[in-house]
């Protein structure tokens, strides 16, 4: 779940992303479809981190990238006749990136809300998740929301919609983290009582980690992810929603959330 | 054991890394020098239109951070139909931020060399540019030396905020493989060890300056 609000930073930088954003507003965009660009291009260029595991990393062995969103990536690349082009960069600069055209879409869990529906237009969502709660292995209280934690320490993505959720509850001793992986430890290390993340990325975190953590409650609600891209394209979103029904209604969509998340994230109701 | 395991896999890609960390720098070094020096040269100029400019450029570059530089360079200018590759707004970021300090430095160690000298230099007939060149600059580089030392090897490090213009420097590829694995205590001190010796390289470099400029004080 791509969990940066528009204006409120995982990181300092992503409020210099929002100003320049700011200054980029005022002037005028080209007046070309981005379908057309793209198609006269040959290839879709396509951000995410290269960091979020299982959605989008490095992978090891091979260097290359790899995950659930990359394979989403190719597929919508192939059905839109285009060759995938992949940049990785922060998330705290993506956005910006994709406002100033370094790149066609973001391909990265990024939640639709409200906000960035102000800034970007997104394609129909093409994955559905909620929060989740991870814990200590030998915790012994069993939370079922985010109620029960007051008075608790709750870890969190810096300026995720999880530390908004976190932070609307009162009570609740927020931490905010860069990454996961910082989170778990100190989840670890007993400094934080749990920690919140995607429901999609606990299976993994469990399995990769090593740590002595187990899976809590699903506590929040349920977030749709869409590919954000620049406003004023129709015939490109036409496009893009097509290539997605497409892999929604042969299969490859639930098949490709199988493998990577073993469950079907691709429809509501999972 | 799994300590060595990790970082033989983590090796290529910090390595690939660190390169990059590695050119980043040179090149910036470069093109800090070549800012600074002249800069610092028109900021003692006795012409006010050429200290102005210089002023005005060393205040804004000092005055905010080199995260906003690196963001306005390659995010902002394409705005207004400027646009540069990663690579060459990286470079050009670092290098228009550390010649700012260089300048300063040089600015310092020129201001350190007594007016006589240049009085000297002008009874013996000497012009401004020759008494600057053959007898001040000289001795004011020799003091120089260890804080513009200090910038060049800050650069190094500098060189992990190009991340956010999708360059995976060593810091970026040190977090790729922490995604994966989750253990990021020794990653991060594998990558602190390789600037520390990226940084002794250029520490070895000033050395072999100051010993250099020293030949005539000893």
């Amino acid at each position: 779940m791509r969990t940066l609000s528009f204006f409120s930073s995982r990181r300092r930088a992503c409020q210099l992303g929002a100003v320049v954003l700011a200054l980029g507003a005022v002037l005028p965009a080209s007046a070309a479809d981005l379908l057309d660009t793209v198609k006269a291009r040959g290839s879709l260029r396509i951000a995410m981190e290269g960091t979020y595991p299982p959605f989008n990393f490095k992978d090891g062995k091979t260097g290359q990238l790899a995950g659930y969103d990359v394979d989403v990536a190719k597929a919508v690349a192939a059905r839109l006749g285009l060759k995938p082009e992949f940049v990785t960069t922060e998330w705290s600069a993506i956005l910006a990136g994709l406002a100033s055209g370094k790149y066609d879409v973001i391909v990265s869990q990024v939640g639709i809300t409200a906000r960035r529906e102000q800034a970007f237009d997104f394609s129909q969502p093409y994955t559905w998740s909620s929060p989740q709660l991870i814990v200590r292995r030998n915790e012994s209280i069993a939370y079922q929301s985010l109620a029960d934690l007051k008075g608790k320490t709750l870890g969190v993505g810096q300026g995720s919609v999880f530390e908004q959720q976190a932070r609307s509850v009162p009570g609740i001793l927020v931490k905010s983290y860069p990454a996961a992986p910082e989170n778990l430890q100190d989840l670890a290390f007993g400094r934080i009582d749990a920690a919140l993340n995607d429901s999609l990325m606990v299976a993994y975190l469990l399995k990769n980690s090593q740590l002595p953590i187990k899976a809590g409650a699903r506590v929040g609600a349920v977030e749709r992810m869409g590919i954000p891209f620049r406003k004023g394209n129709p015939k490109f979103k036409a496009a893009l929603d097509g290539a997605l029904a497409g892999l929604q209604a042969d299969g490859s969509l639930k098949a490709l959330s199988t493998r990577w998340f073993g469950s079907d994230a691709s429809r509501p109701a999972h | 054991m799994a300590l060595f395991a990790l970082l033989r896999e983590a090796a290529p890609a910090m390595l690939t890394g660190a390169g990059y960390t590695l050119l980043f720098a040179l090149a910036a070094m470069i093109g800090g020098m070549a800012i600074g020096v002249p800069v610092a040269l028109m900021r003692i100029a006795p012409v006010a239109v050429l200290r102005w400019p210089a002023t005005l450029y060393v205040s804004v570059m000092r005055g905010t951070p080199l995260l906003v530089q690196i963001f306005v360079i390659y995010y902002g200018l394409p705005g207004i139909g400027i646009e540069f590759t990663p690579v060459t707004a990286g470079v050009l970021a670092l290098s228009l931020n550390s010649g700012a300090y260089l300048s300063e430095s040089l600015r310092g160690a020129i201001a350190s060399i007594r007016q006589d000298q240049w009085r000297a230099g002008f009874s013996l007939g000497l012009g401004y540019g020759q008494t600057l060149v053959h007898v001040v600059l000289p001795q004011a580089l020799r003091v120089a030396v260890p804080s513009m030392s200090n910038t060049l090897i800050s650069l190094i490090k500098d060189t992990s905020l190009v991340s956010v213009i999708t360059m995976t420097e060593l810091m970026l590829a040190t977090k790729e493989v922490i995604a994966t694995t989750f253990q990021p205590l020794p990653l991060y001190l594998a990558a602190a060890a390789i600037y520390w010796a990226l940084s002794l390289v250029f520490e070895q470099v000033q050395r072999l300056a100051e010993r250099r400029l020293n030949r005539a004080h000893r």
